[in-house]
């Protein structure tokens, strides 16, 4: 159990990237009207940012 | 005793005895308005999600209201941390667990956490190796916001990160688990509510709400009180300041340097306290020239 916790927090940039700014980033670009380029959705772009965004953190181990 | 009565020919035994009779007159008051602000702040933070989900307030204005209840969700735990609201075994006892408890969930640091860790820091106020508290120190005021943010990030070793270490120190290992649960239901909520249609609220009612809190709260609590932090003792290690913002604007905290040498004076006797003491402190050679 306590492994499995430690893996949890260890992976918590990456998580936190694809869990919750995926569809904050998403669901912002639907708030302020803004159209992605490309032809992509919202929930994609949120995903590339997002996701992007936690792998970055998750790698430096740190977001700033 | 006049605030500029000089004390400096009294000997050391004179002026504990002072000290120790102005303390005596400000224990045991019960901080009734510390009990109304924990739960007020609380309801209000908590009825803030209803409101804005049903479109009675608009989403920027429950931001700032948020905003100033996950600020203000620390102190009053911070009177139950040290049994100012009832000391163990009396009748209120429960009343001082549940002010401890439930005012600082918003900000998603268990009570026995924050107590345990805040029992150190008081211990060990500027020790390097024991302060809980001690990566609050910085060289100024944007330095202390940015140590308040850098030591925040998953990987770094001090700030509250560095509260699992001070627990294990202690031997209450236990604890810990406190601070897993509260993260796991924080992050979950977060998740839950992103994912459900409600990303901008949750991070705009709790997430940033609660990152902009605990900075003021390290930059008020922490820092501000103990700058330089280059000295330990009990006349050492905390200091008076005076902030732009006023007493209320930084949280109480001008007059932190009574609080150090007497916890259990309530937050709202604190400034009355300072100035009866404020010749001893002179006379101790403490840092209380700001005010």
């Amino acid at each position: 159990m306590i492994q499995v916790l430690k893996t949890i927090f260890y992976f918590g940039p990456l998580l936190f990237g694809f869990g919750f700014l995926t569809p904050l980033v998403s669901q912002s670009i639907v708030a302020v009207g803004w159209t992605p380029p490309f032809g992509l959705t919202p929930l994609v772009t949120g995903l590339l940012i997002g996701g992007t965004l936690g792998i970055i953190a998750q790698i430096r181990g740190r977001w700033i | 005793m006049s605030p500029t009565q000089d004390l400096s020919h009294m000997s050391e035994a004179e002026l504990l005895r002072m000290e120790r009779e102005i303390a005596a007159r400000h224990i045991d008051k019960f901080p009734y308005f510390a009990v109304f602000w924990a739960f007020s702040n609380f309801f209000v933070w908590l009825s803030l999600w209803p409101l804005v989900f049903l479109g009675i307030i608009p989403l920027w204005l429950g931001f700032i209201i948020a905003t100033v209840n996950i600020t203000l969700s620390y102190l009053p735990s911070h009177e139950a941390q040290h049994d100012i609201i009832a000391k163990p075994g009396t009748k209120l006892r429960w009343l001082n667990q549940l002010v401890g408890h439930i005012s600082i969930i918003p900000l998603v640091l268990p009570y026995r956490v924050a107590k345990y860790t805040h029992m150190e820091h008081h211990k060990h106020a500027n020790n390097p190796e024991k302060d809980p508290d001690y990566a609050t120190h910085a060289n100024g005021p944007l330095d202390a916001i940015w140590k308040s943010l850098y030591y925040r990030q998953p990987r770094a070793k001090g700030g509250l990160n560095a509260y699992g270490e001070a627990l294990h120190r202690i031997g209450r290992s236990d604890v810990v688990l406190d601070g897993v649960i509260y993260q796991i239901v924080h992050f979950g909520i977060l998740f839950a509510l992103a994912w459900s249609g409600y990303a901008l609220e949750a991070a705009l009612l709790w997430w940033l709400p609660r990152h902009i809190g605990l900075t003021y709260i390290q930059y008020y609590l922490s820092w501000a009180p103990h700058h330089p932090g280059d000295k330990s003792g009990r006349y050492r290690d905390t200091r008076s300041f005076r902030s732009i913002l006023g007493n209320i604007g930084s949280l109480g905290m001008q007059y932190h340097i009574v609080h150090h040498l007497h916890p259990r004076i309530p937050l709202y006797r604190t400034p009355k306290a300072y100035w009866e003491m404020k010749p001893i402190l002179e006379a101790r050679g403490c840092d209380v020239e700001a005010l």
